[in-house]
């Protein structure tokens, strides 16, 4: 998946896949695993954790353990409390991470507008996530529900507007002329 | 008497000249700054006794030493929520020389120990002592009790013990082992893993076992 990650220490130490009984261990246990869900995200740009899954956030093969369900509800639970990730139904089975903040998501996006003289331009939501102008750039394969947060956030800063088509796919933004 | 306090002064005066003349050995070449130090103690002279004077100011060499103090506190500093304040020395020195490699001014064990020396004169609560086969650092005022020294030097073999191997190897009964594994854990020095397929506890000590292999840039991963 890309190029290679790299895992931090703790990683490769079994006793971190356990949930730690004693506080302090266990505070420390908790703000390691925080971190790298949201690098481990932020490198392969993963937007969707199934904590059922068995990804490799979860399970390290060459020292045979894996994080247990609680324990991976737990940290993500933390990310939860702290704004960096989103429950994504009751049974928090499925969550949305922040590895960028959504108001970040909106610089970015304007930072890319500027850089591409778009002021005035429109672009499509397809088009932002998934064209050629924004091939090999950080919003290549952005989340559509992430994408339309950050946008709400220009619209209100009045640096877009929102329009909506005739079909879903026509769903895109007008870049204001002064950016 | 004068006789010898003539002596004493003709090896001073050599030892100075010695100084003078291999300043830059001195800081650049751990095994040479051993054996200056060897030389030092045969006449009875401590180039750390004070920071002040001629030895100081020569060498700058209790500068040396307090650098290397500092540098050797904010590891275990950096260190410690990983392993409780309880570091094997070897690694610590691993870690030390990592930090100052872009100085070019390789340091030994021996340099380590004597700075970690001054430092327990100083009263910060560090001492090294001997565990088995190994020296380990202790940065917090924690005491080990001999049951617990007893543990730690058994897990020296894999870096972790079970209750069992505890009981077995240290022909205990089970409470004790318990006792001591559990207070052990308390004092952050052990961690438990539960996830081996065979389903025994085991109880990890992160302060045996390296943090400094080729694998981790261990100067990142703790901030040093």
């Amino acid at each position: 998946m890309g190029d290679d990650f790299k895992w931090p220490y703790f990683f490769n130490y079994p006793p971190y896949f356990t949930l730690q009984p004693v506080k302090d261990t266990r505070d420390k246990q908790i703000q390691l695993w925080k971190e790298l869900i949201l690098k481990y995200c932020k490198h392969n740009k993963i937007f969707f954790i199934h904590l059922e899954d068995d990804i490799p956030l979860f399970f390290n093969a060459s020292i045979d353990r894996k994080l247990t369900y609680e324990a991976r509800q737990l940290f993500v639970g933390a990310l939860v409390s702290e704004g960096r990730a989103e429950w994504m139904d009751k049974a928090h089975r499925k969550c949305l991470v922040h590895w960028r903040k959504v108001q970040d998501w909106a610089e970015v996006i304007l930072q890319f507008a500027r850089d591409n003289g778009m002021e005035d331009g429109v672009m499509t939501i397809d088009e932002i996530r998934l064209g050629d102008e924004t091939r090999g750039t950080d919003l290549a394969g952005i989340d559509k529900v992430v994408l339309i947060r950050a946008l709400k956030l220009l619209e209100q800063r009045g640096k877009v507007a929102m329009f909506k088509g005739k079909s879903e796919d026509d769903e895109g933004v007008k870049f204001s002329a002064q950016l | 008497m004068d006789l010898m306090k003539d002596q004493l002064s003709t090896f001073r005066n050599q030892l100075e000249d010695f100084a003078r003349k291999h300043k830059n050995d001195i800081k650049k070449n751990p095994v040479f700054r051993a054996q200056f130090h060897s030389m030092c103690a045969t006449c009875g002279v401590d180039p750390l006794a004070s920071n002040k004077g001629f030895w100081a100011e020569l060498l700058g060499i209790g500068d040396f030493y307090y650098e290397l103090g500092v540098q050797i506190v904010d590891i275990c500093l950096a260190t410690r929520s990983h392993n409780g304040g309880l570091i094997d020395l070897g690694e610590l020195c691993s870690l030390l020389s990592k930090k100052r490699r872009a100085l070019r001014e390789p340091i030994s064990e021996d340099d380590c120990r004597r700075a970690i020396s001054k430092l327990e004169i100083l009263g910060s609560g560090f001492e090294v002592f001997t565990i088995g086969k190994k020296k380990m650092v202790r940065s917090v005022p924690t005491e080990l009790n001999k049951d617990h020294n007893h543990i730690l030097e058994i897990a020296q073999a894999r870096g972790y013990v079970t209750i069992e191997d505890v009981e077995n190897e240290l022909n205990w009964p089970s409470g004790r082992a318990v006792d001591s594994l559990e207070l052990l854990l308390k004092e952050g020095l052990a961690m438990v893993d539960d996830g081996h397929s065979d389903g025994k506890r085991r109880y990890w000590f992160p302060c045996i076992g390296s943090m400094s292999s080729d694998a981790i840039d261990a100067e990142s991963e703790y901030n040093l």
